[in-house]
């Protein structure tokens, strides 16, 4: 299966790339065929441009070459993998960015002539997976509503008619884990994503 | 009272552009202190960097290329945010003004052994927001209303104890007509002139 996989932290020593580097063993594992897009690697600029945005409706949405290679990736991936560190309840936005710049009409969608409603365009995603580290307890995602699993798990769902099976790992309150508590974390991981088929 | 308008939207000549002009004029009818950030404008990077990330815990001090921000958020009384729902959310701009500004020190400290941060933005009495959505109502249901409670929730909770939040938008821009949308703006004003 062809995987495609999303990181954003800006750190690369961080927890989360450990996290990237065990989703990656664990597909390996596996036998997927992954690509990985490390946004702050990339050095992938923050939200679409006026001219993108004058685009996006438009039958030619894509003025960028990165963006017209990530096109392509989502196109051909059968998973959608994202990585990222939960701030303020949600993701990052550099991952924000991606989803803005990347999940335009004619890839994500397409909006009906007759009804001006949206139509799914991801038809083709059969598991989306969301992989985060909170530093809050897991009582206090679930009071703020968790916003960053709601946006993969149902908002990009939609996207895929429905379809597509969803996947959140979740680790929270990070500062306060163990060694150990990381390590098996790490590991939970990696058997999930062995599992992926 | 000090209001602090937080505005994304990329195109100065977009329908979201000429909402926050109007909240705006609506605010200044009321005889309010208004300080308008435009962040596209300014081309605000919304993107939290390594030294930030770093320095995540560490005092303001160590971020004085953001000192303007974080002065302004403790200065104001009222949050007013006007942008578009992408994606069932915030535009990635406004997302990276929060994760940026809303600093240790500024918006939150984590004093000594303390295992969740403690709240200090208490200057903020009412958050406000105006959006506009492409889809329905019920879609933006279906998809757990992300966008809304990352403010009314996630950020309310940092405010004053007492802080209320209002929530204006308007559903179904893509298939709007001229007159639904002037009156979703002459709505917007008259909901800022009274806030």
């Amino acid at each position: 299966m062809r995987v495609l996989v999303i990181h954003a932290h800006p750190d690369p020593e961080s927890y989360s790339r450990s996290i990237l580097l065990a989703v990656l063993a664990g597909l390996a594992h596996a036998g997927h065929e992954t690509t990985v897009i490390d946004l702050y690697g990339l050095d992938y600029p923050g939200g679409p441009t006026r001219d993108e945005w004058r685009a996006y409706e438009t039958a030619s949405p894509v003025l960028d070459s990165m963006v017209a290679e990530h096109v392509e990736l989502v196109r051909s991936a059968e998973a959608l993998i994202f990585v990222y560190p939960t701030w303020w309840s949600t993701m990052p936005a550099i991952m924000k960015s991606w989803l803005e710049r990347t999940m335009v009409m004619g890839v994500a969608f397409t909006l009906d002539e007759r009804t001006r409603l949206v139509r799914p365009g991801l038809g083709h995603v059969r598991h989306l997976v969301g992989i985060s580290t909170y530093g809050s307890p897991r009582w206090y995602v679930k009071l703020v509503n968790d916003n960053g699993r709601r946006t993969v798990t149902r908002t990009l769902r939609l996207s895929t008619g429905g379809k597509a099976r969803t996947a959140w790992l979740p680790l929270y309150s990070l500062d306060g884990q163990t060694a150990q508590g990381r390590r098996a974390f790490l590991n939970r991981v990696r058997v999930a994503m062995e599992k992926l088929s | 009272m000090k209001f602090l308008v937080v505005h994304a939207h990329p195109d100065p000549e977009s329908f979201n552009h000429e909402l926050m002009r109007r909240v705006v004029r609506g605010l200044h009818a009321a005889d309010h202190d208004v300080r308008v950030r435009d962040l596209y404008a300014e081309a605000f990077d919304p993107r939290l960097s390594l030294s930030e990330k770093r320095n995540h815990i560490a005092s303001p001090d160590t971020k004085p290329h953001l000192a303007e921000y974080f002065e302004e958020l403790r200065w104001c009384e009222v949050l007013v945010f006007v942008h578009p729902t992408w994606w069932g959310a915030q535009p990635a701009v406004l997302k990276g003004w929060i994760d940026r500004v809303w600093a240790c020190g500024v918006a939150w400290e984590l004093p000594e052994g303390a295992k969740r941060l403690k709240p200090t933005l208490h200057n903020v009495r009412r958050i406000a927001t105006f959006t506009t959505h492409g889809s329905p109502w019920r879609i933006n249901a279906l998809q757990g209303v992300p966008g809304k409670r990352t403010v009314n929730r996630s950020l309310r909770i940092i405010c004053h104890p007492l802080c209320r939040t209002r929530w204006v938008a308007m559903y179904r821009m893509d298939s709007s007509t001229p007159e639904r949308r002037e009156r979703f703006l002459r709505r917007a004003e008259r909901v800022a002139s009274r806030l």
